[in-house]
C-alpha cells in the first residue's frame, strides 16, 4: 500500500488534469481521479508495463470520464449547435484564421483562454482533442475508444481545431476591444 | 477546395496518411495557398494547445487526498459483514428446550386426566406459576417424586446469544 500511496502522489496531478480537460468541472475532476486510483488498485495486477503506469492510469481516468459524460449526454437535450456538428460540415463554412490568435502570449493568459474556448466545445469534439493532443492517440485508438469510425474521429477533431481557432480569435478580438 | 481534401490535409499534419498519399498531398499544399493557410491554421491551435495541461494541479493536498483514496480502497476491499452463524448446539439448544417442555406438559396432561385407583385423588398434579408460565412443576404422589421444569432460556445462554452477535 505504501508504495502505491508513492504512486499516487507522483501521478496524481496528470490525472487530475486529464480528468480536469475533459469534464471541465473541478468537483467532478476530483472525484473521478480519486475513482480512477481506487480502480487503479483494484486492476493493479492487468497492469502488464506494456505502457507507462502513468499512461495507463490516463487510460483508466478517461473511460471513467467518457462513462459520466455520456450519462450526463443522456441526461440533458441536445443543443441545435451540438446537432448541426453532428451533422458535419460547420466548419467549412469557417473563415481561416489568417493570424495567430495566442501569439504573444503569457502562458498564463494561453491556458485561461484555451480552457475557456474548450469549454465552448461539446464533449465529443472537446474529448477527440483531448485524446489526440494531450493522451496522443492515433486515429484509430481514439475510435476505439469512443466507439465510432475513423471517419467520425476525423470530421470531430477537424471540427475541435477549427472551433478552437475561432473562439481564440474571438477573445483575441474581446481583448483587443 | 472540398471537404476530404480538408481532412487529408489535416492528416498529413498528424502524420496518418499513407507515404505515397502524403507527398501527393505535401505537394498539393505547396502550390495552393488556401490550403497553406488552412495547414497554418491547424498547425497555431496545435501548438496553443501543447503544455496545457502541465500547470493543471490537484486542488488538494496530497495527503487529503490519499486519505480519501485509501478509505475507499478500504471500503471495496472489505467484504459485506454478515451476521456470525449461530452454532449447532445452540440451535439444537433453542428448539429442543421448547419442544421437550411441551412434551412434558402432554404427557402430564394425560397422567393428570386419567382417572387415580380412588377416582378421586389424582396420581399426579402439574403446577404452572403463573407469573413465570416457563416453569412448571410436576409432583408425582405415587412415586414421591417433585420435578420442576424450566422451558424459557437462562440468563446464561442469553449472554451467550448476544455475544454470538457482535462482530468485531
Amino acid at each position: 500500500m505504501a508504495a502505491f500511496e508513492e504512486l499516487v502522489g507522483r501521478h496524481r496531478d496528470r490525472i487530475y488534469a486529464r480528468a480536469y480537460s475533459m469534464m471541465r468541472n473541478e468537483e467532478e475532476a476530483v472525484d473521478l481521479s480519486q475513482e480512477a486510483w481506487v480502480k487503479g488498485w483494484q486492476r493493479l495486477r492487468q497492469f502488464q508495463g506494456e505502457s507507462s503506469f502513468g499512461t495507463w492510469m490516463t487510460r483508466v481516468v478517461i473511460n471513467l470520464c467518457l462513462d459520466q459524460l455520456r450519462k450526463q449526454k443522456r441526461q440533458r437535450t441536445e443543443s441545435i449547435e451540438a446537432m448541426s456538428e453532428e451533422s458535419g460540415g460547420v466548419e467549412r463554412q469557417m473563415p481561416v484564421v489568417t493570424v495567430n490568435p495566442t501569439a504573444g502570449l503569457e502562458r498564463g493568459e494561453l491556458r485561461q483562454r484555451i480552457d475557456r474556448a474548450l469549454g465552448q466545445l461539446s464533449y465529443e469534439h472537446r474529448t477527440v482533442l483531448v485524446l489526440h493532443e494531450f493522451e496522443e492517440m492515433e486515429y484509430k485508438e481514439i475510435a476505439r475508444t469512443m466507439a465510432c469510425s475513423i471517419g467520425t474521429v476525423m470530421s470531430r477533431l477537424f471540427y475541435a481545431r477549427r472551433k478552437l481557432a475561432v473562439l481564440l480569435s474571438d477573445l483575441k478580438q474581446q481583448d483587443s476591444n | 477546395m472540398d471537404y476530404d481534401s480538408q481532412l487529408k490535409l489535416q492528416a498529413l499534419l498528424d502524420g496518418e496518411l499513407p507515404e505515397v498519399e502524403a507527398s501527393k498531398v505535401a505537394q498539393w499544399l505547396a502550390r495552393d495557398p488556401e490550403a497553406a493557410a488552412l495547414s497554418e491554421e491547424l498547425r497555431n491551435t496545435r501548438a496553443a494547445l501543447a503544455g496545457f495541461e502541465t500547470g493543471i494541479q490537484l486542488p488538494e493536498s496530497r495527503e487529503f487526498f490519499w486519505s480519501k483514496v485509501q478509505r475507499d480502497i478500504q471500503r471495496v476491499e472489505t467484504p459485506a459483514t454478515k451476521p456470525a452463524s449461530m452454532p449447532l448446539y445452540a440451535l439444537l439448544r433453542r428448539f429442543l428446550v421448547p419442544a421437550s417442555a411441551l412434551a412434558l406438559v402432554v404427557i402430564a396432561g394425560v397422567v393428570l386426566t386419567r382417572p387415580g385407583p380412588s377416582g378421586l385423588t389424582p396420581a399426579a398434579e402439574i403446577e404452572t406459576a403463573l407469573a413465570d408460565s416457563g416453569a412448571f412443576t410436576y409432583r408425582d404422589y405415587s412415586a414421591g417424586a417433585t420435578l420442576v421444569w424450566l422451558s424459557y432460556p437462562a440468563d446464561t445462554e442469553i449472554a451467550d446469544n448476544d455475544e454470538m452477535g457482535t462482530v468485531e
